[in-house]
């Protein structure tokens, strides 16, 4: 499970793009819009809880 | 000098390393070997011979190469048929002087040592990948590498140039440079090799001197003839009258009844489209890094560049140091190179290690961890985050602490920076300090000011590049200096904030330049932990940034202050107070929490 795909945010211009994120290689993240480095990696929205 | 030999660990430090390598079985005994060659006289075996390029054969035990030291044969086992008498064994019932022994193994030796120098070389690019030049395809185009073999004296036709699929003397030759390199297509490598340039106009000297009146043609994008001479060299080439044509072909196809290869080039100083016939055309295949130079950066503690070389601690200043202290560098380990820088690295690396070795003793800055025992849970987070190695790592069970080598520790920082119980402190970069500087900037109208980290040797220098390009950019930054960006704790980010700080900018090397090989990496991490934790305060992530800034990258770093500029005018008083009172509060709970365990603990 080291290699997911993820979902990146550019705090610079707002600009969100898919990725691949592994958590054993640490890579440069740099906003393919503007070329910031201010890109967070979203975290996995959780699934609802189902309703009894 | 231990020939035939690989390094397996490498462990210690400056200065107390200890190196254990495998000495691989040879199974002729070096000592007593003549190198009669009586045992490949009888080998059966014949493989293609890896030196040759596989232009000729060897037998399965041979001379790896006629200067080869220690002068003695060596058996390939994975060629041998073996020593079963019905199999073979015949070269060791005609060695007279007994020095075959096929129970021969690998033997470990370990060595101590002070100081390490990595010269462990290059790989050449593999062609096969341009499948327009049809390497693979067309027997008569061959790499820059097998010409050498063809045209040297030693070499299996003894120096007589000829071409493959014939055997006779070509009258006309091609040369395609830039296999492999500058490229930016996706295939090869975007770098120059820095030697195809002056190996191909050394060849065309060459075949002009053996062959008088050989038509010689070099297809090139730029001819970089930079060091001594070679100007007057690549001068001398074209007044041989080698033809230099600016171009590289688009497509090479063979005449099936001639052999010969056809190109089709657009000739880019005269703008019309070529066609050439040649007998043979030689591509000058770039360098690339060892294929084992992951294995070597591990071994070491070193890290590689973006192109995969191994990096230099510092690119003008200490251009043979690798960041690890202790280990130098020397030729095309670093980056590709003649055989004269080679030569003059590896003398500069010789001399600074016999500097240290003559000394016996060496000076470390005073910017190393230490452990407070008080503090230590005992974790063992700060030995998994050195990029150096340099802590033993503690142990839980039997409460040993985690223990710095000093010698070792090279002060980025992280370690302090990811303690979980702040349990380490970085001399001259202490939390107090770093603390109070971001205390005494946000002390009067902190929501005028940019709070920035900086590290030491690129952000910081880039704002340095900055000031004396006199490049303008607003006056609200206030930069505060550590080490390595790996060093700002995340309790860095959410005090600023507590006070009032607007906007916190985080700045460091680009992750190919990082000097404490990759401790930056720690910084990109820590920063996904802390926008995660702003975004469930209710706090907008994007007040906190982050850029990589290179040391001479002034432009970049003057944009980012007039960007953020603009962006602290649309912070609101009314955020800041937000976020004063949900950190004063997370504060405050952190601190009832951990009375609580102490009290526990303590009961």
């Amino acid at each position: 499970m080291a290699v997911t795909e993820t979902r990146f945010k550019c705090l610079n211009c707002g600009h969100e793009y898919d990725g691949i994120y592994d958590s054993q290689v640490v890579q440069e993240r740099t906003c393919p819009k503007c070329r910031s480095n201010s890109v967070r990696r979203l975290p996995k929205a959780k699934p609802d809880k189902a309703k009894k | 000098m231990m020939t035939y030999s690989e390094v397996e660990a490498v462990t210690g430090y400056v200065g107390n390393f200890n190196v254990t390598v495998r000495k691989k079985a040879r199974y002729v005994d070096p000592n007593e070997c003549t190198s009669c060659a009586e045992c490949a006289e009888v080998c059966p075996v014949a493989v293609p011979d890896e030196y040759q390029q596989g232009f000729s054969s060897r037998k399965a035990i041979y001379l790896p190469f006629p200067q080869a030291v220690p002068s003695a044969y060596v058996l390939n086992m994975d060629d041998c048929l073996g020593n079963n008498p019905i199999a073979c064994g015949k070269c060791a019932d005609v060695c007279d002087k007994n020095c075959i022994d096929y129970d021969d193994q690998d033997k470990l030796v370990n060595i101590e040592v002070g100081v390490i120098i990595t010269a462990t070389g290059m790989d050449v690019y593999d062609p096969t990948e341009y499948d327009e030049y049809g390497y693979t395809r067309h027997e008569n185009v061959i790499t820059s590498m097998e010409f050498e073999r063809l045209i040297c004296a030693g070499g299996p036709t003894e120096g007589h140039f000829i071409r493959p699929s014939d055997r006779k003397t070509p009258q006309t030759i091609g040369f395609i440079q830039c296999v492999g390199s500058r490229s930016r297509d996706g295939r090869g490598n975007p770098y120059c090799s820095n030697i195809c340039c002056m190996n191909t106009v050394k060849d065309t000297l060459l075949l002009c001197d053996h062959y008088p009146g050989i038509e010689a043609k070099v297809f090139y994008m730029d001819i970089r003839a930079f060091g001594k001479g070679f100007e007057d060299l690549y001068m001398r080439s074209k007044e041989e009258g080698v033809k230099y044509i600016r171009g590289i072909p688009g497509d090479v196809t063979e005449d099936p009844e001639t052999r010969n290869l056809l190109l089709t080039v657009e000739n880019t100083t005269t703008g019309k489209l070529e066609n050439h016939e040649l007998e043979v055309l030689v591509l000058a295949q770039g360098v690339i890094p060892r294929r084992d130079n992951d294995r070597i950066r591990k071994l070491l503690t070193l890290s590689t560049t973006s192109d995969g070389f191994i990096m230099e601690s510092h690119p003008k200043l200490k251009p043979v140091d690798a960041p690890t202290k202790g280990i130098y560098i020397a030729g095309c380990a670093e980056s590709p190179k003649d055989v004269k820088d080679s030569v003059t690295q590896a003398s500069a690396a010789a001399a600074r290690a016999s500097i240290l070795l003559n000394a016996g003793k060496t000076k470390i800055e005073a910017i190393t961890s230490q452990i407070d025992a008080d503090k230590c849970n005992f974790c063992g987070i700060c030995a998994q985050v050195c990029p150096y190695n340099a802590i033993v790592s503690s142990d839980r069970k039997t409460k040993r602490l985690p223990v710095i080598i000093q010698a070792a520790c090279a002060g980025c920082g992280a370690c302090a920076a990811e303690c979980p119980q702040d349990a380490i402190t970085m001399r001259h970069f202490r939390d107090e300090q770093i603390l109070a500087q971001i205390e005494a900037i946000l002390a009067v109208e902190p929501h005028k000011h940019l709070l920035t980290f900086a590290c030491n040797w690129c952000s910081y220098a880039g704002g340095d590049d900055a000031g004396t390009a006199r490049l303008q950019y607003p006056t609200a930054s206030r930069l505060i200096r550590t080490m390595c960006s790996g060093r700002v704790d995340q309790k860095f980010v959410l005090h600023a904030f507590k006070l009032g700080a607007p906007i916190v900018l985080v700045s460091g090397c680009h992750f190919s330049d990082c000097h404490y090989i990759s401790a930056v990496h720690w910084t990109q991490k820590r920063m996904d932990k802390l926008w995660n934790k702003l975004d469930k305060l209710g706090v907008r992530p994007d007040r906190l940034r982050l850029e990589w800034i290179s040391a001479a990258d002034g432009q970049k770093f003057a944009k980012v202050m007039r960007e953020l500029d603009d962006v602290i005018k649309n912070v609101t008083m009314d955020e800041i107070e937000y976020t004063m009172n949900v950190l004063a509060e997370e504060e405050a709970k952190a601190k009832e929490k951990k009375t609580k365990t102490r009290v526990e603990v303590q009961a």
